[in-house]
């Protein structure tokens, strides 16, 4: 497997924050950490990126194992549920940030940051500073600048939680559209069921620590493991159509996602 | 029926009552704003031109004649003092905040003492340590040099400044946004990487606010050039000397004004930095500690921990001669333990000391309650004029303390308003000096309470004054004891706009220090100094163990 976690584990304060974790993913795919604040699932993912030391277990990408690895040094990059981004540097400056340790020279990164930035459809606002652009496009540029590093691995820690619900239906078709582009393997951290179900290949339960289930959305949605993850998946109120899309059931009978 | 018409006609009085005493509160607030902080600073300039009833700027011609050596002088040492002293507050702020457990205590120990020490320590301890006695350069090197020069006011200013610019700069540093550094780390960025691209880059504009802030400080201090300046003067020493020593207070005001413009001007830079740094640092920060290894940071990082071990074994040392020589006796050369500088304060100061507490503690009451009404009023109510009172109030922190001092003196020397000897105006004095940096402490906690609460209480039946006791008083108590103390220390420490104000037959504990350091007793004047630090960490700790068990009872 491309990816795997074995037996992750993490305290605080003597309390299981993460209990035996063990999870893996393919190439290419996107695997969503799914589960109600204060689960775990924002741990783990900084046991993936480097930003917590496990006690114990390891984590292998692309048959190297990480798990001792300072996160300057992983080849993983992470959007950062508020950014994280510069607010002294403008766009371009943010999105080839990363490049300047991978041997690039100005030129040549700025060609490249360019470059992303059309990707994320920002590259008329490459000279602009932070916080002059909206919510949705810091977002992106977030993006941009955590994928222009050509990362094994992207994570990312609830991206969307800070955009309105129209803005969050668009953005999690542009993410998909430009994985799918770009190849790339993604593990997302969400506490959104919809949001989890439209995006991920793969989908990871998390409840107190431990993994309730892992499997695909289409499994997960004709074999829930127990009561709990059909209740916090809303199972009964969806329907999945035969063309693939999913259907939610409003009180009156229809409706849709 | 007539039970309830009687209870309504009741609470209608009670409600009379209460907007009565709302405008009241109102009127007392900006007309004492007016008269303590507008007048004095009018009386100032007015004083300063007018000659006889006439329009005249003799004064302002002589002091250019007669002073532009010191205030090239002010200029010059306090651009140098605002220089070294910003590089050495941002080296102990970035070690401060990198640190960890028992040396971050140890250090913020050390900054808490000398945030409750009173002025003129540095100069104190630098004189008992390097001068022409002193117990590195004399007794240790055996050497005998004259330490009285600018260079001496220039380094003991920087050093003197640097708590309060560390303290401020690691709180820029702690509210910076976490997720800024991860991510420099998540891409590649190495520990100096995120020192250079990051972390300094971030606090840039806090760094020029401190070079600015401690330039007005050096250009208002008048206690250090006047301590170890020797022939070196400064314009605010010379105030000093020009209104103690030949009580020229028209010369003196001029001085002020001339003093206040690069004071005005640094402001107004100051004021664009300030702002730019609240945009850089709006982040979610607040651990407390910055994830950094220093000794992994290059050239820069290794500079910034040396220097700022240079700076904790300097105050050390400080603190050390301060608290030792009080209680130490020599004898031909010989020290030895001894009490009787304890005795002789005790017999010839106790009345001064309990002066002291007590002029504190009513400026801390009075003063605290002012500044939590004041950011209430100006705040959340529509006062008339309300841009204009919060720029008056911010007037005493930017003008130096001498020179709110002698606006004093002018202001209330004549009847009907004449105050000059009382208690009242060394009290009122203090109060409006601190009024700036309490008010900003209440409208920050003010920003706490919801708006939604006040008009809850509205809603719900309350008055005005009901909304102020319910709502707004309770919302603001942390704030109250963070003023309380603040007002305390300040009113033990500050000397530089009460010194002239005070009347000889009631001195303050400061007064006595700067007297006795001035006279040349050291051993008394570090005494002093012990003394006052002791008395304001013990208030403190009350005010803290007292904040912690009334705390308690709200939550069970």
């Amino acid at each position: 497997m491309y990816l795997e976690l074995k037996s992750l584990k993490k305290k605080f304060d003597g309390k299981d924050v993460v209990c035996d974790l063990s999870l893996s993913l393919e190439k290419g795919k996107l695997l969503c950490i799914l589960g109600s604040s204060g689960c775990g699932k924002t741990t783990t993912l900084n046991m993936i990126g480097g930003f917590l030391e496990p006690d114990s277990g390891s984590i292998r990408l692309d048959g190297m194992d990480i798990t001792k690895l300072p996160p300057e040094r992983r080849p993983v990059s992470t959007v950062f549920q508020s950014y994280g981004l510069f607010p002294h540097m403008t766009l371009l400056e943010n999105v080839i940030y990363g490049l300047k340790f991978r041997g690039y020279r100005k030129a040549e990164a700025r060609k490249k940051g360019m470059e992303y930035l059309d990707l994320v459809g920002l590259a008329d606002r490459a000279n602009a500073m932070v916080h002059e652009i909206s919510g949705g496009q810091q977002q992106r540029v977030a993006l941009a600048r955590a994928l222009i590093v050509e990362p094994k691995l992207c994570l990312l820690d609830e991206p969307f939680c800070n955009l309105d619900a129209a803005l969050r239906v668009k953005m999690r078709q542009e993410l998909k559209k430009l994985q799918r582009e770009l190849d790339m393997t993604m593990v997302f951290v969400t506490h959104d069921q919809e949001e989890a179900l439209h995006l991920a290949d793969q989908i990871a339960i998390m409840e107190q620590g431990v993994l309730v289930q892992d499997d695909s959305p289409m499994n997960l949605y004709r074999n829930p493991a127990n009561t709990f993850v059909r209740d916090f998946l809303s199972l009964d109120q969806l329907v999945w159509m035969e063309d693939g899309t999913l259907m939610k059931v409003v009180k009156d009978g229809r409706g849709q996602l | 029926m007539n039970r309830t018409n009687k209870g309504a006609s009741k609470d209608a009085l009670f409600r009379f009552l209460g907007e009565g005493t709302d405008k009241l509160i109102i009127a007392v607030l900006l007309g004492s704003i007016c008269l303590f902080v507008l007048y004095p600073i009018l009386r100032i300039f007015s004083q300063s031109v007018l000659v006889d009833g006439w329009l005249s700027f003799d004064a302002y011609a002589d002091v250019w004649q007669g002073y532009r050596t010191s205030l090239w002088n002010s200029l010059f040492s306090s651009v140098l003092t605002a220089f070294f002293c910003t590089f050495l507050s941002v080296a102990v702020a970035l070690v401060m905040t990198s640190s960890r457990g028992w040396v971050r205590g140890l250090m913020m120990g050390v900054i808490l003492i000398t945030m409750v020490s009173p002025p003129f320590v540095s100069s104190l301890a630098y004189i008992q340590l390097y001068g022409r006695r002193g117990w590195i350069t004399h007794r240790l090197l055996g050497i005998s040099w004259d330490p009285y020069n600018c260079w001496g006011v220039i380094w003991m200013q920087s050093i003197s400044f640097v708590p309060m610019n560390a303290l401020f700069l690691s709180g820029i540093l702690t509210k910076m946004d976490t997720a800024s550094i991860h991510a420099a780390r998540d891409l590649g960025a190495g520990t100096r990487a995120i020192l250079m691209d990051v972390v300094l880059p971030l606090i840039k504009p806090g760094i020029l606010v401190t070079v600015l802030l401690t330039f007005v400080r050096a250009l208002a201090d008048f206690g250090t050039p006047t301590i170890i300046g020797g022939r070196f003067n400064t314009l605010a020493s010379d105030i000093y000397i020009q209104l103690i020593g030949y009580s020229n207070p028209t010369k003196a005001a001029a001085m002020n004004v001339i003093l206040l413009v690069p004071t005005l001007i640094a402001f107004l830079a100051y004021r664009v930095m300030l702002e730019k740094s609240d945009k850089l640092t709006a982040g979610r920060g607040g651990q407390g500690t910055v994830d950094l290894k220093l000794h992994r940071c290059g050239a820069v990082g290794i500079l910034a921990m040396v220097f700022s071990m240079l700076f904790f074994v300097m105050m050390l040392l400080q603190y050390g001669s301060i608290f030792a020589s009080g209680f130490m006796k020599v004898t031909r050369g010989v020290y030895s333990f001894s009490l009787d500088y304890v005795r002789q304060l005790i017999k010839y100061d106790s009345a001064t000391i309990v002066r002291s507490v007590v002029y504190a503690l009513i400026v801390s009451f009075v003063g605290t309650f002012f500044a939590m009404l004041f950011a209430y009023y100006t705040g959340r109510r529509n006062v008339p004029g309300r841009r204009f009172f919060d720029f008056l109030v911010m007037m005493p922190y930017m003008i130096p303390g001498t020179c709110f001092g002698i606006g004093y003196i002018l202001a209330f020397n004549k009847a009907p308003m004449k105050l000059t000897g009382t208690a009242l105006i060394v009290m009122a004095c203090m109060l409006f000096k601190q009024l700036p940096t309490t008010t900003k402490l209440c409208s920050a906690a003010l920003t706490q309470v919801p708006r939604t609460l006040e008009l809850s209480a509205r809603d719900l039946g309350g008055g005005r004054m009901a909304v102020l006791r319910d709502v707004i008083l309770p919302g603001m108590r942390t704030a109250f004891f963070t003023c309380f103390t603040h007002n305390f220390s300040s009113s033990m420490t500050t000397a530089g706009a009460i010194i002239f104000l005070i009347n000889p037959g009631k001195k303050l504990l400061v007064f006595n220090l700067f007297d006795k350091v001035y006279l040349g007793e050291y051993p008394m004047a570090s005494l002093i100094a012990t003394l006052i630090i002791v008395i304001v960490l013990t208030v403190e700790g009350l005010v803290w163990l007292f904040s912690r068990r009334k705390g308690k009872r709200y939550v069970s």
